[in-house]
């Protein structure tokens, strides 16, 4: 029978509403009407404020009775979608099948109907051969054996990204299930599943598993435990695909491979169902995923309402705080940043009676959010004179315990919460129900993200209202100010390496512990090609994890359980508890979630404070030490929290290859970056002022042994540049170079290293958050060969010497070496990969350095702040570990310009101009009397970054 | 684990062997310090690969060293003494001594170049002698690392690598040299950066090698002293188990940190540390003991531990002490022949039998499940319906103490056994060992390279351990002389039961026992 409204499954709640007239629903407030009520200080520059209207999109069906056999089309309501349809057919055709379409669109219904199906088959089966078992499903398996001449019930096994989607999504598939009538069991098996008895029994009975790729990956390990569920596999449903991408993505990448080989082993040859958000590659990124052909299904035919989209750059802060003495009139030199403008748009949206979801970059930002959006209505107390109303706001994070997080989905769902300040972790299809309108806090970075998170709001027919608040970044003024980069482009492609050596040696390692290796995996059908198949299990041989021969099966036989070697995320793997002090009340108890190690290192050091929950707690202890590593927390009330200082260096560079850019020289190769949050700083909650700086965390750095590509700024344009740009200096700099004729030149470095990166994603498929910098006057005292130099034939020092355990002594290890170098060092800046290992994006900078050098250029220049040293659109950085100092965007453009017009066609007219400065002092080799580039390398300061 | 197994006469090891310490090893000028064990073995010790370029083959050096490194700690471990004299240094020449001992040869695996190199690889090539094979021990490797690498005599690139040295040694080219560089470092993920290992030689170059944890020595090898008891026990002027036996429970239950129930079992243990008496802490029966035949002991080998062959399977029948082997010795790519002939014989003559093992719900059990029900799944219900046991599972697999105690450093089955009196036959052979010798067979196809017979030898002296430690068990008393208790009527009717079963029957007996206290059990 027909099935009630709500229950319909998976994300696609909305599906019965398709026939209302979505265009006369009104919203609560519209985007023109937000900014004429939404109440500013000082004058209101309407110029920040664009609003833009996108058009929606009418259903488009076909009947289910086309497509779906009489028991599943006569249980279903509404007609399927076009493009339920029609990845319905490709499926009943045997094939593997990825539907990227829109948020809310009725992707889980596919799979959802595909698992039904073929347990309609196999129950038709089951009555042809004699109807030996009435109930082919469930509670009557004995065990294995009984299971042995019964046709097996068909199972189906489905990865989400993260354990609060897999809840959500069991509660959906069975009601599902139930409506229909039929007696599917689906349940989640992964780390919160109690071990023993529950496990075996959902290994054993489940008709459906669902758990993520970290669990696969773990699982995969007893696969004879799971002999009874592989063997009966007919479907594989990989959900969100789009978000395995980058490092994530060539683990999950190889972790389906060794998936795909596990289940040969049982004989079982499963199709696949892959969901995605749009994304610009669906069908490469799908089938290099699962190593085989995808038939992709990207025409949507889900309705969708009318939507406004937002563009909000905050105003100008008021003059007073502006401490900073701007340059021109018409410049804007520091906004409201969004941080402060996103939460009060939340605040505003809500009292006006529109259920509003904000999406922060970060749990920090969500949990202050809420109390920044509460404190806006009691500062414009005049305006919203019934402070209580729209004022249920609640944070939600990946870092709030699942009973927490579940609470808040289920109120957001029912309408008892007006608003929720979220991270990315409800970017994902977690059924919230529909939103009137989503505020983002800042450009997300990617086009994909931001469209899957305004897609949270007006879900169906319904219109729909999103604001984007952009900050200060590079990329955020842009967006604003370009609208059509984010309307008129694809979105990224999404880009799973699967050549990575370093990623396929480790699930190699893994693959043979789970199968013996043995000729089936070399080869097109294989794990890979025989020769690098073969180079691997030469060097896994060698270095005692791997023993015997392809011709009869290599074995694994390094330490147990290889597959905990394996960090699906980029991070160390380590994770730290969270405790509560001693003596505190055990109902202040944050019910945190396990903190990486990278997370704790930046910021749970002692002496943080931070915001959870509303509550605020202050670390009070620390354990590093294996195998239990902790954090101890106690509430507090403070009127500040902290933040940590972020300080990077790079040592021991080695170049693997380097080009000519004209006379500029470009490496890339690999090297030691070390991290460093050993200072934080108390900011008060409320106006951002610093109250206490430079405070030591007693951290110790984060090592990663990462790629990087560098460029080399020949002697004579450094020259010319240090004398054009000698009478720069930056009031109270403290800094090595504070009065040196170098300042301006490394201020241009400084700002053409932050710009580059801060362009590269527009130009590549990369993630800003993933590059890191450094610039420099001595390069060379980042490189592995000075440290041999200056540590003459002592072996034991290349690469393997401890890190320095702070910034001063890093620093110092620096120029030290910089001392001790023979030629005068280069000068220009580093780009690195922030991610151990590295993941290839500095190599692709490397080979595309000239698109991201014009562009770094053409941003810089074209920006209108008319300051010397630019400001958070063009050459500043958030992320900068030097409080932005020094900058200096003419040097940065020079510098540019000369590197372009090496390359290219401009030749004759930067000559000149070089020629000119050359006469000054360019070829004397260091004995002119003017306090040139040369007058002591001691005075070469060595180092700052981005 | 099943690869790791190895035999361990129980003896007492005889000092007259020269003490070495890699990092004390000073030797003076030139010569590297050198070592005697016997007339057989002379070690030479490089504290760094540098010292192999300087340290010429110094003869008089060497014997000034092994004079004076007669006994084991004189002149040797403070070194400088005995080297100070012989500082020519001036000679240069390979160095030659049976094995060379440094523990900064280690290997890199560099993932992204898919490349494993050996450290001082140069350094090697330049010193050691070409055209023919040195042995290096280094703890910068794992204990059972093992590989012959021949390096260009020039530059020290490495040729090729032999994966088994013992069996397939190749000729050494001319201008070549090779190492065989073995591991007598701390295993990974065993025992912990501080941990010991024991390496063995035996007459036709077998090397076996065991690694303990610090904790499976003196009082930390007590269940229930860790670091932090010992230290607070060491303070009570108690260093050494036979010490804790001396102090009574109800003393040693003052000391802080320790309650009665824990101060009783410290007790309980380290009486059977000290006398190798096993020890019953419950009152439920052995596996099948209630049962009118005795279990039939298996034991099975495979080639490695993701196994793609179950090629023997031992049956040792303790009633009519015979053994059985099934063993596929024609065609290694015919998993489904032995299964079938084992289930057959199994099915036919011991239908009514229950099956015995060491750990077998960890390996045996579950590979030979696996393997029926893909090889051979006609027997897939009665392999089912067979009983097993799982003596290592009863004896340690129950929560806090598992229903007995057992002496040996370790829960390995041929440790156990020969701490409780077994004399096993002297096979050298271990699980990897074998393992390693069937995959050799299954690549060549020749017969010959496989002696059958000490392989079979080797399993059935595994069964055989397994009836000894069984008897041993059996006739241990019991916890209490109390038959009938609650905990032993739960008992008998959860024969084989999950752990979580056996734990709430531990609580019971946990009670029923502490009323026993002071009864004297021994």
């Amino acid at each position: 029978m027909a099935t009630n409204e709500d229950g319909d499954g998976g994300d696609e709640g909305e599906q019965g509403d398709q026939d209302d007239q979505g265009d006369q629903q009104a919203i609560p407030i519209t985007g023109e009407e937000l900014r004429e009520t939404f109440p500013r200080a000082g004058a209101r520059e309407s110029g920040d404020i664009s609003v833009l209207e996108l058009p929606g999109r009418d259903a488009a069906t076909v009947p289910n009775s086309d497509v779906l056999r009489p028991e599943l089309a006569e249980q279903l309501e509404h007609d399927l979608y076009t493009h339920q349809a029609e990845a319905l057919e490709a499926l009943e055709c045997g094939e593997n099948v990825c539907v990227a379409t829109s948020t809310a669109s009725g992707k889980t219904r596919i799979y959802a109907l595909q698992i039904a199906r073929h347990y309609l088959d196999a129950r038709g089966r089951a009555a042809e051969t004699g109807g030996k078992k009435g109930k082919p499903n469930g509670g009557e398996k004995t065990g294995a054996g009984a299971g042995a001449a019964a046709a097996p019930t068909p199972t189906a096994y489905v990865c989400y990204p993260t354990k609060a989607l897999s809840r959500d999504q069991e509660r959906e598939l069975n009601d599902f299930y139930d409506d229909l009538g039929l007696d599917i069991t689906v349940r989640v098996y992964d780390g919160d599943t109690e071990r023993g008895e529950t496990r075996r029994q959902i290994r054993e009975e489940a008709d459906v598993i669902i758990t993520n790729f970290a669990g696969v990956n773990t699982y995969l390990h007893d696969h004879d435990r799971w002999a009874r569920f592989f063997s009966a596999c007919d479907l594989v449903v990989i959900d969100e695909s789009h978000t395995y991408t980058g490092v994530h993505g060539m683990h999950v990448a190889w972790i389906i491979r060794r998936l795909k080989r596990v289940l040969a082993y049982y004989d079982a040859d499963p199709q696949f169902v892959l969901t995605s958000a749009t994304i610009g590659n669906p069908g490469a990124h799908s089938s290099t995923l699962i190593d085989d052909q995808v038939t992709v299904i990207d025409e949507d035919g889900s309705p969708t309402g009318p939507r406004e989209l937002v563009l909000w750059n905050p105003p100008p802060l008021p003059s007073e705080e502006d401490g900073n003495g701007a340059g021109g009139k018409d410049a804007v030199t520091d906004r409201v940043p969004a941080t402060v403008e996103a939460p009060r748009l939340l605040s505003h949206l809500t009292y006006h009676d529109a259920q509003t979801l904000l999406f922060t970059p970060s749990r920090k930002l969500a949990e202050l959010s809420v109390k920044r959006a509460a404190k806006h209505r009691r500062d414009r107390s005049q305006y919203y004179t019934n402070p209580d109303r729209g004022s249920a706001i609640e944070p939600y994070h990946a870092g709030h315990s699942r009973r927490n997080r579940h609470g808040t989905e289920h109120q957001l769902k029912t309408g008892v919460l007006d608003g929720v300040a979220s991270t990315n972790a409800l970017e994902l299809g977690i059924n919230v129900g529909e939103m009137d309108a989503t505020v983002q806090l800042g450009y997300p970075g990617q086009r994909q993200s931001f469209w899957q998170q305004i897609g949270r709001a007006g879900r169906g027919a319904k219109r729909a209202l999103s604001v984007l608040v952009a900050g200060h970044r590079t990329l955020d003024q842009y967006v604003v100010n370009n609208s059509e980069y984010l309307l008129e482009n694809d979105v990224e492609d999404a880009v799973v390496d699967t050549e990575n050596d370093a990623v396929f040696a480790q699930h190699l390692l893994c693959a043979a512990a789970e199968l013996a290796l043995d000729e089936s995996d070399a080869g097109a059908d294989g794990l890979a090609d025989r020769e690098r198949l073969e180079r691997a299990i030469e060097m896994w041989r060698r270095a005692g994890k791997l023993t015997g021969h392809l011709e009869t099966g290599v074995s694994y036989t390094g330490p147990p359980r290889p597959q905990r070697s394996i960090s699906l995320y980029a991070t160390t793997g380590e994770e730290y508890t969270v405790e509560l002090a001693d003596g505190v009340d055990e109902r202040h108890d944050p019910e945190m979630e396990p903190l990486a190690e990278e997370r704790v290192l930046r910021d749970f050091h002692e002496g943080a404070v931070r915001l959870h929950e509303g509550q605020q707690y202050e670390v009070c202890a620390v354990d590093h030490t294996t195998p239990r590593p902790s954090v101890t927390l106690r509430p507090t009330d403070v009127a500040y929290y902290t933040r940590t200082r972020t300080d990077v260096t790079v040592l021991d560079a080695v170049s693997e290859e380097s080009r000519e850019i004209g006379s500029f020289t470009l490496h890339f190769g690999r090297g030691r970056v070390l991290v460093y949050h050993d200072a934080y700083d108390e900011v008060a909650i409320h106006g951002g002022k610093k109250q206490a700086q430079q405070l030591p965390t007693g951290n110790p750095p984060l090592s990663m042994e990462t790629q990087l590509c560098w460029l080399e700024v020949p002697e004579r344009v450094e020259s010319a540049l240090v004398e054009r740009y000698r009478d720069f200096s930056v009031p109270e700099l403290d800094s090595d170079l504070a009065d040196t004729a170098h300042l301006g030149y490394a201020g241009g470095l400084h700002a053409a290293e932050h710009a580059t990166i801060g362009v590269a994603p527009l130009e590549l498929m990369v993630d800003k958050r993933d590059l890191g910098g450094l610039a420099t006057l001595s390069i060379d005292s980042h490189l592995a060969s000075a440290a041999a130099d200056e540590n003459g034939d002592d072996e034991t020092n290349t690469g393997k010497d401890p890190a320095p355990q702070n910034i001063a002594a890093a620093e110092a290890t620096v120029r030290e070496l910089a001392m001790g170098l023979e030629r005068k060092p280069a000068s220009g800046w580093f780009i690195y990969d922030g991610i151990d290992g590295g993941l290839g994006f500095s190599r692709a900078i490397y080979e595309n350095f000239e698109a991201v050098a014009r562009r770094a250029r053409d941003l810089i220049e074209n920006c209108d702040c008319g300051r010397i040293d630019g400001c958070p659109a063009c050459v500043m950085d958030d992320q900068c570990g030097n409080d932005n100092q020094p900058l200096h965007r003419d040097a940065a453009v020079d510098v540019l310009d000369h590197l372009l017009a090496s390359s290219g066609d401009e030749r004759n007219v930067l000559e000149s101009d070089l020629l000119a400065n050359n006469g000054g002092n360019g070829d004397g080799s260091g004995d002119g009397g003017k306090h040139d580039a040369r007058d002591g390398d001691d005075r070469r300061p060595p180092l700052f970054y981005a | 684990m099943r690869a790791s197994r190895r035999r361990r006469p129980a003896r007492a090891t005889s000092l007259d062997a020269p003490v070495i310490h890699p990092p004390l090893e000073t030797g003076g000028g030139g010569a590297l310090p050198r070592h005697r064990i016997g007339d057989e073995l002379e070690f030479a010790v490089a504290q760094h690969p540098r010292a192999l370029g300087v340290g010429a083959d110094a003869d008089a050096g060497a014997s000034a060293s092994a004079d004076t490194g007669t006994s084991a700690d004189d002149g040797d471990s403070d070194g400088n003494s005995g080297g100070d004299g012989n500082d020519n240094g001036s000679e240069t020449g390979p160095t030659s001594a049976d094995v060379l001992i440094c523990d900064q040869i280690t290997t890199t695996t560099r993932p992204t170049a898919l490349e494993t190199t050996l450290d001082h690889a140069a350094e090697l090539a330049a010193a050691l002698p070409t055209g023919q094979e040195t042995t290096v021990l280094t703890g910068g490797l794992p204990a059972g690392y093992d590989e012959r690498w021949h390096l260009d005599a020039e530059t020290g690139a490495a040729r090729t690598v032999e994966h088994n040295p013992l069996r397939s040694a190749e000729p050494v080219a001319d201008d070549a040299v090779a190492v065989r560089v073995r591991g007598a470092g701390p295993i990974d993920g065993y025992g912990g950066a501080k941990s010991v290992v024991a390496l063995e030689y035996s007459a036709d170059g077998t090397l076996s090698s065991t690694a303990y944890a610090p904790g499976d020595f003196g009082l930390e090898s007590v269940t229930g002293v860790g670091q932090k008891t010992a230290n607070r026990l060491e303070s009570q002027g108690v260093t050494t188990r036979s010490e804790l036996l001396e102090l009574s429970v109800a003393a040693l239950s003052d000391i802080e940190g320790i309650g009665p129930k824990s101060a009783r079992r410290m007790h309980e243990h380290a009486r059977v540390l000290e006398s190798g008496e096993p020890r019953r802490l419950t009152d439920e029966p052995l596996p099948g003991e209630a049962w009118g035949r005795p279990p039939l002991c298996l034991d099975i080998e495979t080639d490695g531990l993701s196994p793609t062959i179950i090629w023997q399977i031992g049956v040792y029948d303790p009633e009519s002490d015979t053994h059985r082997a099934f063993v596929e010795r024609d065609d290694p790519t015919d998993r489904a022949s032995v299964l079938r002939e084992f289930c057959d014989w199994l099915l036919g003559v011991h239908p009514n039998r229950a099956l015995l093992t060491w750990n077998g719900w960890g390996f045996d059990y579950r590979h030979l499940g696996a393997f029926i029900a893909r090889h051979c799944p006609e027997y897939v219900d009665d392999w089912e319906s067979i009983l097993k046991f799982d003596l290592y599972r009863w004896a340690t697999d129950r929560e806090e103490t598992g229903n007995a105690l057992l002496p040996g450093r370790t829960n390995e089955l041929d440790i156990v056994a020969a701490e409780l009196g077994y004399g096993g036959q002297e096979t050298g052979l271990d699980g990897a060992r074998t393992a390693a010798a069937y995959q050799r067979f299954m690549r060549t196809g020749e017969s010959g390279v496989l002696e059958w017979d000490r392989h079979k030898a080797y399993c059935e002296d595994d069964c055989r351990a397994l009836w000894h430690v069984y008897e041993r068990l059996r006739d241990a008393p019991r916890a209490s002389g109390v038959v009938g208790s609650v905990g032993s009527a739960r008992a008998t009717g959860s024969t084989g039961s999950s752990p979580d079963e056996g734990s709430s029957h531990a609580d019971s007996t946990g009670g029923s026992t502490s009323e026993q206290t002071g009864l004297g059990d021994f």
